[in-house]
C-alpha cells in the first residue's frame, strides 16, 4: 500500500508492505490448495466417486502432497524447444496471474493497491495472459501445444471482447474504475447489487451470466476447453510440460479462475456486502461474505465442469463473436441510455 | 516520489514477490529433481510416432483474421472506458457521440458478419 | 463543445459528412445486395462525390473559416483543391466501370474505398492541425493501399499493394515522428499556435519539419522517396493508377503548401531548400527514369514523379505568385493525366489491356480519334507551346525566376527537354509506325473523358477562361494562405 509507505516512511513502509503482500500471497496459496481439492471433489461427487481420500483426512492434504510430487519430477525440456521462452511462459503466466490480485478488494479497505484505475489494471493484465500460453504453445516445437495455444489465444481474445464491453456496463452505472467504489456502489442488501437492482435487471442479469460464461472461455475451463480438448490436442499448450513449470501453468489457471470468481462477487454480486444489511453484524466479518461468495462461484464452475458437454470449435467462436458480442454491445448502449436519461438513481 | 506513483509500489512489490516465487519453483525442481535426459525422453510426443516435419507450421489464416477483430473491438472498448466514466455528468450530448462512434463501428461488425469473416466452418 | 458549435462545424464540414455517411450507406447497400449491384454502387458513388464537390461549391461558404475548434478549416483553396478532386475521382470512377466488368472485378467494396479516399483527401486539404492532417492521410493511404491491391489474384497487383503499404507505413511513421517532434518543440498540434511558437526555431522543431515533409513527400511520390511508384503504377488495376496520378497528388500537394505557409513562414529560408532538393531530385529522376521505360504505366509512374519535381518548383520561392504557379500548374497536370489514362483504358484487345509502349504503333490509322486525343495531351504534358501545359511550366519557373533561382529555372528547362524525347517517341510511335493488331471498340465513357480533357488543355479553348477568371479565381485561393 501506498498508505503504508507515506504513514510510516520508506524504510518501514516497505518492510511493512513486503510482510503484507507475502500473508495475502501465503493466504491465497492456501486457499488455493483447498480449492483445488473441492473442485476434484465436487466433479467425483457428481460422478459418484469418492475422489482424492488418502492423504490427510478426506484428502485434506492432497494438494500438498501434489505439489511436493512436482518439485521431485524432472524438468524435461523438449529437444528443439526454445529453452528460454519454454520456462519463461510458465512463470510469466504464473506471475500475471497473480498481480492481478492486488487491486482486489476482500474487504473494506483489504487491497494492497487501491489504484483508481483498477478495472483498467485488470483489464490490462488479463489481456497479457495470453502471453504465456502463446509462448508456452510456440516454444515447445511440438505440434499439439503449437495448435492448442493458437486455438487458446483466438478463444482468449474472442471473449475478452465482450467481457470488456460487460465490464463497461458496470462502469457507467458506477461512474468509477476503482474496485472499492463499485462494491461500494452497491451497498444496502441484494436489491441493490448489480446484477438485481430491479431498474435495471433486465439488462444486467443478462449481463452477468454472459460474465460467466464468458469467464469459462477466458480460463478455456469447460465447456470450453478447446485447447486442451484431451481426444484432440492431449493436453493443449501445457503437453510438453512437466514438473514445476507444469505447477506454475496449474496454479496461474486456477488463480486466473478464482480472478474471475472475485470479479464475478465485485461486479455483480455486492462484493464484501451481505445479502441483507440486518447480517452484517460485527460476528460475520465482511471477508466472510466475501468468501462465500467466491466458493459460491467456484463452485458453479466445478458444477458446469462436471456435467455440461464439450463444444465445438465453430460454435464456441459463433457464441462469442455473433452472440455475445452483438448483444454486450447493445447492453452498453441500453445502460448509457439508461444513466443518461433516467439519472444513476 | 508523490504520492500518485506511490500508489503503484506495491504492484511493483507484488511483482517482485510473484516473480521470485516462480522462480523458485522452477530452480526448486531444478537442484532437487533428477536430470536424466535421453533423445527418447526429450523427443516431442506426437501420440507414439515419431516427429516428423517442423512443428512451427503455417496455420489458418482465419486465426489472424480473430486476432485483427480482437485489436478493433479492445480498442473500442479503451475507448469506452473514459466515456463511461464521464457519462453520469455529461449528459445527452456526451452519450449521442459515443451512440455515433458505436454506430460506425457497428456498420463495420455487420460488413464483416455479411462477408463471412465470422464463420469457422 | 456544444449542440451549436457542433452544428456549425459540421455544417462547414457538408462534404466530409456526405461522403462519410455515403460511404457506410453504400456499403451497408452493397453487402446486402452482393456484387451484383456493385455498377449501380459504382454509379451512385460517382454521384456522391459529384455531389459532394458541388456541396463543397455552392452549399459551404468558400471563406467559411475554422471548424472544430480550429483543427478544421474551410478557405478559398481547400473548396479550390476539394472541387478539383472530387471532379477527378468521379472522373476514375467512371473509367473504372467498364474496365471492371471485363476484369471481373465488379465488387461493390471499390466504389466505397474510392468514397473513403476521396473523404481523406478532403480532410488532408482542410486540415489545420497535426492531427487533422495525420487521420486525413491515413484514411485516404489505407484506401488507396487496399485498391492498389483490389485485384488480388494477380501476383502483380498484390505485390504493388504490399509494397506501396509497407512503405506508406515507413513514411506514416517519418511523418508521426516529425508531427511528435513538432508537437514537443512548439507545445501544440494546431496550425496557428505553431505559427506562434517557431517564432522563434529551435533545431527540434527543424528536424520535426523536415521529417514531415519527408512523409509528405512520399504521398506525391517525389525522389528521393519515389520507389514505390513505378511498381504500384504498374501492377495496379488501370483505373486505380488513373486514379493514384491526379486526386491524391493535387491533395497532398495542396497539404503541402499549407503545413509550410501557415505554420513555419519564419522557418522558409530552412525548408525552401528542402524543397528544391525535392523538386530538382524529381525532376531527374523522372525525366530520365523514363527513357529506359516499355510499359505505359511506368512511364507514367516516372512522368508524375517528373511533374510533380515541376509543381515543387514555383513552392520553393515560398511567395504568393509561388503557390498560385503550383495549383495552375497541378490543375493542367491533373486534367491531363487524367486524359491520358482515359486514352490508355480506350485501348483493348481481344486478349487483354495495351499496356506496352510498342502496342501504340499506328494507332492513327485504326483509331484517328484517339490518336489526336492522345497527341495533344502528350503534347501538353511535354510543355509545347501552345497547349495547356506549356502556360503550367510558365507559371511554375515564373515565380522561381523571380525568387532568383535561376539554377533551378534552368535545371527544370533541362529536364522538360529530356522528358519532351519520351512523349515524343510515343507520338512518333502512334503517326508514323504500322499497326500490328487491331483494338476493340473502346468503351464510350473513356473515349468522353479522353476526347473533353484533351479538349481543356487546347489553349485556344481554355486561354479566353484562364487568362481571366481562371487565374483570379486561383490567386483567390492561393491568396487564402497569406
Amino acid at each position: 500500500m501506498g498508505r503504508l509507505i507515506a504513514e510510516h516512511g520508506p524504510l518501514l513502509g516497505v518492510a511493512l508492505s513486503v510482510a503484507q503482500i507475502f500473508a495475502f500471497v501465503v493466504v491465497l496459496l492456501l486457499s488455493l490448495a483447498f480449492l483445488l481439492l473441492a473442485d476434484r471433489k465436487i466433479w467425483a461427487a457428481v460422478q459418484m466417486r469418492k475422489g482424492p481420500n488418502v492423504v490427510g483426512a478426506f484428502g485434506l492434504l492432497q494438494s500438498f502432497a501434489d505439489f511436493l510430487k512436482f518439485v521431485f519430477k524432472e524438468i524435461v525440456v523438449p529437444a528443439g524447444a526454445d529453452r528460454t521462452l519454454f520456462l519463461l511462459a510458465p512463470l510469466l503466466t504464473f506471475t500475471l496471474a497473480f498481480i492481478g490480485w492486488a487491486v482486489v478488494p476482500v474487504a473494506p479497505g483489504w487491497v494492497i493497491a487501491d489504484l483508481n484505475v483498477g478495472i483498467l489494471y485488470l483489464f490490462a493484465i488479463s489481456s497479457l495472459g495470453v502471453y504465456g500460453i502463446i509462448i508456452g504453445g510456440w516454444a515447445s516445437n511440438s505440434k499439439y501445444p503449437f495448435l492448442g495455444g493458437l486455438r487458446s489465444a483466438a478463444q482468449m481474445v474472442s471473449y475478452e471482447v465482450s467481457i470488456g464491453f460487460v465490464l463497461i456496463t458496470v462502469l457507467v452505472l458506477v461512474g468509477s474504475l476503482n474496485l472499492t467504489d463499485i462494491v461500494e456502489n452497491q451497498e444496502g442488501g441484494l436489491l441493490n447489487w448489480h446484477a438485481f437492482a430491479p431498474a435495471t435487471i433486465v439488462v444486467m442479469f443478462p449481463m452477468f451470466v454472459i460474465f460467466f460464461i464468458s469467464a469459462l472461455a477466458e480460463t478455456n475451463r469447460p465447456p470450453f476447453d478447446l485447447p486442451e480438448a484431451e481426444s484432440e490436442l492431449v493436453a493443449g499448450y501445457q503437453v510438453e510440460y512437466s514438473s514445476t513449470p507444469y505447477l506454475l501453468f496449474m496454479i496461474g489457471e486456477y488463480l486466473n479462475i478464482v480472478m474471475m470468481c472475485a470479479l464475478l462477487t465485485i461486479l455483480f454480486m455486492g462484493g464484501w456486502y451481505a445479502p441483507h444489511p440486518a447480517l452484517e453484524t460485527v460476528f460475520i466479518p465482511p471477508v466472510f461474505w466475501f468468501a462465500l461468495k467466491v466458493c459460491f462461484f467456484f463452485f458453479l464452475f466445478a458444477m458446469v465442469k462436471a456435467i455440461v458437454p464439450r463444444y465445438r470449435y465453430d460454435q464456441l467462436m459463433r457464441l462469442g463473436w455473433k452472440i455475445f458480442l452483438p448483444t454486450s454491445l447493445a447492453a452498453v448502449m441500453a445502460v448509457g441510455a439508461y444513466v443518461t436519461y433516467v439519472g444513476t438513481g | 516520489m508523490n504520492a500518485f506513483l506511490l500508489e503503484y509500489a506495491p504492484i511493483l512489490i507484488f511483482l517482485g514477490i510473484a516473480g521470485g516465487l516462480g522462480v523458485l519453483f522452477l530452480l526448486a525442481a531444478h537442484l532437487i529433481a533428477p536430470g536424466d535426459p535421453d533423445p527418447e525422453k526429450v523427443s516431442t510426443y506426437e501420440c507414439g510416432f515419431n516427429a516428423f516435419d517442423d512443428a512451427r507450421m503455417k496455420f489458418d489464416v482465419r486465426f489472424y483474421l480473430v486476432a485483427i477483430l480482437f485489436i478493433i473491438f479492445d480498442l473500442e472498448v479503451a475507448f469506452l472506458f473514459p466515456w463511461a466514466l464521464r457519462l453520469g455528468e455529461g449528459g445527452a450530448f456526451v452519450f449521442w457521440s459515443m451512440m455515433v462512434f458505436l454506430g460506425v463501428l457497428t456498420i463495420g461488425f455487420i460488413y464483416e458478419w455479411k462477408k463471412g469473416a465470422l464463420e469457422w466452418e | 463543445m456544444d449542440v451549436a458549435t457542433l452544428t456549425a462545424s459540421l455544417q462547414l464540414a457538408a462534404p466530409e459528412v456526405m461522403l462519410a455517411v455515403g460511404a457506410m450507406a453504400l456499403l451497408m447497400f452493397g453487402v446486402f445486395a452482393g456484387d451484383r449491384a456493385a455498377m449501380l454502387v459504382n454509379a451512385a458513388a460517382t454521384l456522391l462525390v459529384l455531389a459532394a464537390g458541388a456541396a463543397a461549391l455552392f452549399y459551404v461558404p468558400a471563406d467559411g473559416g475554422e471548424a472544430f475548434s480550429g483543427s478544421f478549416v474551410v478557405d478559398p483553396l481547400a473548396t479550390y483543391a476539394k472541387v478539383l478532386i472530387a471532379a477527378m475521382a468521379a472522373a476514375a470512377l467512371v473509367l473504372s466501370s467498364t474496365y471492371l466488368q471485363n476484369e471481373k472485378l465488379a465488387k461493390c467494396e471499390y466504389p466505397v474505398l474510392v468514397v473513403l479516399a476521396v473523404l481523406g483527401m478532403m480532410m488532408m486539404v482542410s486540415s489545420r492541425d497535426l492531427i487533422a492532417l495525420y487521420i486525413g492521410i491515413e484514411l485516404q493511404s489505407l484506401a488507396l493501399y487496399v485498391l492498389a491491391a483490389f485485384n488480388r489474384d494477380s501476383l502483380r497487383a498484390s505485390e504493388a499493394g504490399l509494397k506501396y503499404f509497407v512503405l506508406g507505413a515507413l513514411s506514416s511513421g517519418l511523418l508521426l515522428y516529425g508531427a511528435s517532434l513538432i508537437y514537443g518543440f512548439a507545445g501544440s498540434t494546431q496550425f496557428t499556435e505553431i505559427a506562434i511558437a517557431s517564432g522563434e526555431p529551435s533545431i527540434g522543431l527543424i528536424f520535426g519539419l523536415v521529417f514531415l515533409l519527408s512523409g509528405l513527400a512520399f504521398k506525391i511520390s517525389a525522389a528521393p522517396f519515389h520507389m514505390w511508384t513505378p511498381d504500384v503504377y504498374e501492377g495496379a488495376p488501370t483505373p486505380v493508377t488513373a486514379l493514384f496520378a491526379a486526386a491524391p497528388k493535387l491533395a497532398a500537394i495542396v497539404l503541402i503548401a499549407r503545413t509550410l505557409f501557415e505554420p513555419f513562414p519564419v522557418l522558409s529560408d530552412e525548408w525552401r531548400q528542402v524543397l528544391m532538393a525535392i523538386s530538382a531530385l524529381s525532376m531527374g529522376v523522372g525525366a530520365f527514369g523514363a527513357l529506359a521505360q516499355t510499359n505505359i504505366k511506368r512511364l507514367m509512374a516516372y512522368s508524375s514523379i517528373a511533374n510533380m519535381g515541376f509543381a515543387l518548383v514555383p513552392l520553393c520561392a515560398g511567395t504568393l505568385k509561388g503557390v498560385e504557379g503550383m495549383l495552375i500548374y497541378m490543375t493542367i497536370y491533373v486534367v491531363t493525366t487524367t486524359g491520358i489514362f482515359a486514352c490508355i483504358l480506350a485501348m483493348r484487345r481481344r486478349e487483354g489491356m495495351v499496356e506496352e509502349i510498342s502496342d501504340l504503333a499506328g494507332l492513327s490509322k485504326t483509331h484517328p480519334g484517339l490518336a489526336t486525343a492522345l497527341t495533344v495531351l502528350l503534347f501538353s504534358i511535354a510543355g509545347v507551346p501552345p497547349l495547356a501545359g506549356f502556360f503550367g511550366k510558365l507559371y511554375a519557373f515564373i515565380p522561381a525566376i523571380e525568387a532568383g533561382l535561376y539554377w533551378l529555372a534552368v535545371f527544370g528547362f533541362l529536364m522538360t527537354v529530356v522528358a519532351a524525347f519520351y512523349y515524343l517517341r510515343l507520338i512518333k510511335l502512334i503517326w508514323f509506325d504500322e499497326a500490328e493488331q487491331p483494338l476493340i471498340a473502346a468503351p464510350r465513357e473513356a473515349n468522353l473523358i479522353a476526347a473533353g480533357s484533351a479538349l481543356v488543355v487546347f489553349p485556344i479553348l481554355i486561354l479566353p477562361f484562364a487568362a481571366g477568371p481562371g487565374l483570379e479565381l486561383i490567386s483567390y485561393a492561393a491568396g487564402s494562405l497569406f
